[in-house]
């Protein structure tokens, strides 16, 4: 036979009782934390505890874009290294990720808007990263099925374009970095609940999951929407993360017809072409905060309006499965790295709302180096937690965002 | 081909054809044909070719679940022709062909399946390197079915409609019109939800099994005539359901028939409880070549017979798990197919009146038997069926295989509504185990197959919907005569025949077959979902229509599971949905202010603010020279009406602003305007306005046109805890605002009102009431926003258009002009005012923006909201701080939102333009505090700059009349 049917990851032996280090929840961020501690650090018992299976949460769920071109100068260069790292990975993993480097295109709307624009691009030339300003004919060119008329409710002024971004296919990359760390002696413990974690004198001392204790001096909680509740209920610590149901939607299979990523702000919609043919399309969150990732009426008719205005062809096309997933809000939409405080041992890397996915290489790579060493690298510093205390946000986003319930 | 006439059954009208395009030629169906029906008894067999095999496909359920005969109409692609109306003069083309249908050139890539195993695009391609981008571009190509135009516009006319109702009943069968019937004898308003062009489910088209009772096609015509009679209810055909959400929100399309008004409409019911009985589908049955054209579940070949009046094939070959196969047999035979043999996976549990029938018309029923084969290269020419161990084997030659493995109920709507499934031993469903509140479930999705007890059971959830609605009913009597039928089948347990699975297709969309569900599972995928994911089993434009059921009970019994099956997950929309009918009408539901006709009669250029749309500039010049012209040195008016207004009253108002204003709001007079801001938790401005006291205890402020819609839910929020007594009135809607700027402005107002509008009776900052013309009642604020004498001139928003015309008349003179936003935006820059979200983004707070001077500490008793963080923020020295900028090249200004840099990024540029009035390009950036001293050298990195940086210099705001001797003048 041309292939070898084998498991692309082990099956687990029974929870052991002692790891060098755990990992609560088995989606992207906890499996690369877990494949670069185990390759780069040579920590041989790493455990990823998993509630459900692995990628069930929004690893699964998300639009599986990726891009670098953030706002601020802290964010900007994380996201680059991560777009880097996806060919290196494919090699490292020997899974195909699917890295479709097709480049996106963010609609702009308005003169202020192209401002707005206009400080993403300049930030990502600075930091050497291509991304452009277009007018509203280039655009049209580059995406014929564009509508760039004037009698629409937001009219195309321009676009701001992204050449190095793209999509990879996010379900190789949750298994392919399962082979990955399995390969390097991870054990992924599959239908498996963390439960708590035992502090003693200030330090990490164990886990407590349904199938049993362990002793470990590390423990990460990197359990997407659901890290807030855990770090909530394990570690005492409120974090000021609002999660929000975030849904999206593909159609029917297509033969090729968007070139890019396209996106607009304006009308709170993007839209891509996976590999498949399918139109992949969503964007904003539901207005009220929630854990249930059900679906709305108000949404999928939304992004129907919305689509039908930008790219009036796709009012022929078929939407054909529609799904939600959740998002953990910071006040200013930037993530929380942190470990070591208030307790020693513990690391936390949640509230990455929408950005989970495009981050979580990247971020596993540092996240390890980080719970390895003890000792906070740089490029993970200005995520710590205190910012908040300190008022001191991070301006990833212009605009006041409020994701609290009462306002 | 001729149909069958007269039969009772039909739904065609055979004496009307209607003419359809396909490949090149005319051909003719008749009216009530579907567009498949039409192609089928045209002699079409192979209506498309696989995703991935190209394998050519045909008719299968005949109810559209999968994409073997979605096809382009129109220029609409995935079109699903089974249920699709056939019109006259449709054009209708294939999908994934390359070449013809019946020869297809890539149809060699059924070959190739042994090097496609599941998921091996994640295993190759990516080595080396350099081959995927190139391997990316035929994966592109080769994937995806429909295609369609960039220019393609979809034609017709898209309605939405919103209905109330106290029981939507979903599914217009024998149990889904009892149930409606049951609620509606209650009084209650019923909408009945019915996919097909008619009522009657799987009883439309059949006898029955007892020769006894009235045929079930009659009985069902019977009750929808009882339905058509009875007011309350009202019924929906064409109308499939393809969402339900929180609190009983079902959504449905509904396709307008040709004498409609509409092509589609999107639906939404709101109802008190809702009934589900859609029946059943047929579950698959997997063998080799399952998917052959010729290959055809047994409600197709009936119905292809029974309401079309097409014979579905010559000499048949049935493999069946339930009686409505035997059934089907028995009628076909009588119909005129040649019925060669009878495969039931079952060893016993036949209908003995059916097993007598089919022994009367000496057709061999074989018990414990299933199809193993169709053999054909484009069509089923023999058929080869086993014993379900595979032990003995037999072969016949027939071009038609009618296979079923059983039924599998249609769970979809009560699984998007929240319900939880679980598998039941005794029928070999998935079934509801929690239903959530207000929805129940009737009929044979609930396994109960005999006719009386259908209807029996939509009765009684009709009856428990009305209970749900507060009727008193007699539930009792209704589950008394549910019982009184015989209960559920024992369902066929069988998923596949005894075969190796290479070309036995569990899912048709994606060319998945049993033996790729079976490598994925030997690769570590033993969760459904999962094996779904990596074997591509349920993803296509099908979703999960054929595999659903299947996919979770061939991994159970594959992997030898103890733990029972679990379905996986089904997902709205239930029935693909043309975008354009979720559009609907497509509203655009922007708000205009009083005065955008005017505007617009004035050559208003308009943008999108918020939720407004507002007037950006009144000629083709972007840079506005004229309008900032009239404002500097005559008059010009803006349009200020999308101003938040609001008015505070009551004993608390003031404790209320005392809390959201960074300032005392003591010191707001009543004849002069106070301007302060507010802040957020973390002392970030969020807003910007003025206040009037107009009364005791009585306040009007305003808010930036982006607060107006948040102000009242911001000051309850912050003053929740206190119980204060206010009231607080949102007037933005309700009045207008014209700011008349310029040095004229005074003598245009003089010339409109009697009131003395003087400097001395009407000094800067002041506020007055008075009317103009002696009958516009308007409140007027001198401001100075533009940095010249203005007045701002609030008026109900009905009388607005009055005022704007008047002010425009007693303006001509002086050569008013309308200026708007984008003028303001330089005046206003030049004076160094600032815009919210301008000059400021989320981060930046009172004091970065230099209006600390508007912070009042003294009031610690009001707890200001925002104060502990400025507290804090004062000493910190790593803010972003709000400067005032001079390009060294006045005829090269930065744009907006450049970045201020050395080795790295310090700052933005936020406004900055070359400025008419002062010859010179100021603006206004937000720089790291060290470099934010005037005289401090700064470089501009501009986006595509090529390295050249623009230079400039920190100089002091405002750029313009410093002194404010104009705006006060």
């Amino acid at each position: 036979m041309f292939f070898r049917t084998r498991r692309l990851w082990k099956k687990p032996d029974r929870l052991r009782s002692r790891y060098d280090a755990v990992i609560i929840g088995g989606g992207l961020h906890g499996l690369a934390t877990a494949y670069y501690l185990a390759r780069e650090h040579g920590m041989r018992d790493v455990a990823v505890i998993e509630k459900n299976y692995i990628g069930f949460g929004g690893a699964g769920r998300n639009t599986a874009i990726v891009r670098a071109n953030q706002r601020t100068s802290e964010n900007l260069p994380l996201y680059k290294e991560a777009l880097d790292l996806w060919p290196v990975l494919t090699r490292e993993l020997n899974f195909n990720l699917m890295f479709n480097n097709c480049g996106n295109l963010n609609l702009v709307h308005s003169e202020a808007a192209m401002k707005a624009s206009r400080l993403n691009v300049a930030t990502a030339q600075f930091h050497g990263v291509e991304s452009h300003l277009l007018d509203a004919a280039q655009v049209k060119e580059m995406e014929p099925a564009l509508n760039i008329a004037e009698d629409i409710a937001f009219p195309i002024h321009g676009a701001m374009y992204h050449p190095p971004g793209g999509v990879v296919r996010h379900d190789a990359v949750v298994w392919g970095l399962a082979k990955g760390a399995s390969a390097h002696g991870v054990h992924i413990h599959q239908q498996t609940e963390a439960t708590g974690i035992s502090v003693e004198n200030g330090a990490v001392a164990g886990v407590e999951t349904r199938a049993g204790n362990i002793r470990t001096g590390r423990v990460l909680i990197s359990a997407g929407g659901y890290s807030a509740d855990i770090i909530h209920r394990m570690l005492g610590l409120t974090l000021p993360i609002s999660v929000l149901t975030i849904q999206a939607m593909v159609t029917q299979p297509l033969k090729p017809l968007l070139n890019h990523v396209v996106s607009s702000g304006a009308y709170h919609v993007y839209a891509n072409q996976t590999l498949k043919g399918e139109i992949a399309t969503g964007a904003h969150m539901d207005p009220w905060p929630n854990y249930t990732t059900r679906n709305s009426a108000h949404y999928i008719k939304h992004q129907a309006e919305a689509l039908g205005e930008m790219l009036p062809c796709l009012r022929g096309v078929r939407f054909m499965r529609h799904w939600a997933g959740l998002a953990d809000m910071t006040p200013d939409m930037a993530p929380i790295m942190d470990g070591n405080d208030p307790v020693r041992g513990a690391y936390i890397n949640c509230g990455w709302g929408y950005f989970g996915f495009k981050s979580c290489a990247v971020v596993g790579k540092h996240m390890a180096a980080f719970m390895a060493g003890g000792e906070c690298p740089e490029i993970l510093r200005p995520f710590h937690l205190r910012r908040y205390e300190q008022h001191r946000l991070m301006g990833e986003t212009a605009a006041v965002v409020n994701y609290s319930p009462d306002n | 081909m001729s149909r069958l006439e007269h039969l009772p059954t039909l739904r065609i009208d055979p004496s009307l054809t209607l003419p359809l395009h396909y490949r090149g030629k005319t051909r003719y169906g008749v009216s009530g044909d579907t567009v498949a029906t039409a192609l089928f008894a045209d002699g079409v067999r192979i209506f498309g070719r696989s995703l991935k095999y190209h394998r050519p496909r045909g008719l299968y359920s005949l109810d559209g679940e999968c994409a073997n005969t979605t096809m382009a109409v129109d220029g609409v692609p995935n079109v699903r022709t089974e249920t699709t109306p056939l019109v006259s003069g449709m054009r209708v083309a294939v999908q994934n062909v390359m070449g013809f249908p019946e020869f297809d050139v890539m149809g060699f890539m059924d070959r190739l399946s042994p090097f496609m195993p599941a998921g091996f695009y994640y295993r190759i391609l990516h080595k080396p390197a350099m081959i995927w981008p190139l391997a990316l571009k035929s994966i592109r190509k080769a994937a995806g079915l429909g295609k369609i135009s960039p220019d393609f516009r979809t034609i017709g006319t898209f309605e939405e409609r919103y209905l109330h109702a106290d029981v939507c009943v979903v599914g217009g069968g024998a149990a889904g019109m009892s149930a409606a019937l049951a609620a509606a004898e209650s009084g209650l308003r019923v909408i009945l939800l019915e996919a097909r062009p008619w009522l009657g489910g799987c009883w439309d088209y059949r006898s029955g099994a007892d020769s006894d009772a009235l045929p079930l096609y009659e009985r069902s015509r019977e009750l929808a005539r009882e339905v058509a009679d009875e007011p309350r209810i009202r019924v929906f055909c064409r109308t499939p359901m393809i969402g339900a959400y929180n609190d009983n929100l079902v959504t449905a399309v509904q396709s307008g028939g040709e004498d409609e008004g509409f092509t589609e409409r999107y639906i939404e019911i709101r109802a008190q409880s809702v009934v589900v009985a859609t029946g059943c589908i047929e579950r698959p049955l997997l063998f080799e070549n399952n998917d052959r054209p010729g290959v055809m579940q047994v409600g197709c070949a009936h119905r292809l017979a029974r309401t079309y009046g097409i014979l579905p094939g010559k000499t048949a070959v049935f493999s069946v798990g339930h009686d409505m196969g035997l059934e089907a047999a028995v009628d076909l035979s009588e119909l005129g197919v040649e019925v060669l043999c009878v495969a039931d996976a079952r060893e016993d549990g036949q209908h003995p009146g059916l097993v007598r029938a089919l022994t009367e018309r000496g057709i061999p029923l074989l018990r414990g038997w299933v199809a193993a084969r169709a053999f054909g290269k484009r069509h089923v020419k023999k058929a080869a069926v086993t014993t379900v161990e595979g032990t003995v084997r037999r072969e016949f030659a027939c071009d038609l295989l009618v296979a079923s493995a059983g039924l599998s109920p249609v769970t979809g709507p009560l699984t998007v509504a929240g319900a939880r499934l679980a598998y039941d031993v005794h029928t070999g469903y998935f079934l509801p185990e929690a239903l959530p509140c207000g929805v129940h479930a009737a009929g044979r999705l609930l396994g109960w197959n005999d006719p009386g007890a259908a209807e029996a059971s939509g009765r009684l959830a009709g009856v428990r919907a009305a209970a749900d609605c507060g009727k008193t009913v007699d539930s009792d009597a209704a589950e008394a005569a549910l019982a009184a039928h015989p209960g559920p089948e024992s369902g066929c347990k069988l998923v596949t025949a005894p075969v190796a699975g290479k070309k036995a297709f569990v899912c048709f969309d994606e060319d998945a077959t049993v033996k790729n569900v079976r490598q994925a599972i030997d690769m570590g995928f033993d969760v459904p979902e999962l094996i779904k994911r990596f074997a591509a089993v349920g993803l296509g434009p099908g979703q999960g229509g054929i595999p659903g059921h299947n996919l979770p009970l061939l991994a159970a019994r594959y992997r030898a599971d103890t733990a029972p099956p679990r379905p996986t997950t089904v997902r709205s929309p239930l029935v693909p949905a043309l975008i354009a009918a979720y559009a609907g009408a497509q509203r655009d539901m922007c708000k205009r202010t009083p005065l955008h006709r005017l505007q617009e009669r004035d050559g208003g250029v308009f943008r999108r603010t918020g939720v407004w749309k507002r007037a950006r500039y009144f000629s083709d010049d972007t840079e506005c020279r004229e309008e900032i012209l009239a404002v500097r040195n005559g008059v010009g008016m803006l349009d200020a009406s999308t101003l938040g207004k609001f008015r505070i009253h009551g004993p608390d108002a003031l404790n209320a602003l005392q809390r959201v204003y960074v300032s005392d709001m003591r010191k707001v007079g009543s004849d002069r305007v106070k301007y302060s801001a507010m802040c957020n938790d973390d002392g970030c401005v969020i807003d910007d306005g003025v206040a009037v006291k107009i009364g005791e205890n009585d306040y009007y402020f305003t808010t930036s046109t982006g607060r107006a819609g948040a102000t009242v839910e911001w000051i309850r929020y912050h003053t929740r805890f206190d119980e204060w007594d206010f009231h607080l009135v949102n007037l933005t809607d309700a009045l207008g605002v014209i700011n008349l700027a310029g040095p004229d402005a005074r003598t245009v107002l003089e010339s409109i009102t009697d009131a003395d509008v003087s400097n001395e009776a009407f000094p800067f900052a002041g506020y007055r009431t008075f009317r103009v013309d002696g009958w516009i009642p308007v409140r007027a604020m001198r401001l100075g926003f533009v940095g010249e004498l203005s007045f701002e001139l609030h008026a109900p928003s009905s009388f607005m258009p009055a005022l704007w015309d008047r002010v425009a008349e007693a303006g001509k003179p002086h050569g008013i002009r309308n200026f708007g936003m984008e003028a303001q935006n330089v005046l206003r820059m030049e004076k160094g005012h600032v815009i919210l979200g301008q000059e400021s983004e989320q981060r930046t707070n009172l004091l970065d923006l230099g209006l600390g001077f508007l912070w009042d500490r003294s009031k610690t008793d009001a707890a200001t909201v925002g104060a502990v963080a400025l507290e804090q923020a004062e000493d910190d020295p790593d803010r972003l701080t709000l400067v005032g900028i001079e390009m060294d090249d006045p005829d090269r200004p930065a744009k907006d939102g450049s970045v201020i840099v050395d080795d790295r990024i310090r700052g933005y540029v936020c406004t900055l333009r070359r400025s008419v009035t002062l010859n010179r390009a100021v603006g206004m950036a937000l720089v790291e505090a060290p470099l934010s001293a005037p005289g401090t050298h700064l470089e501009i990195f501009e986006d595509d700059c090529n390295g050249q940086r623009l230079k400039a210099k920190v100089v002091p705001m405002p750029f313009y009349d410093p002194e404010g001797k104009r705006m006060k003048g």
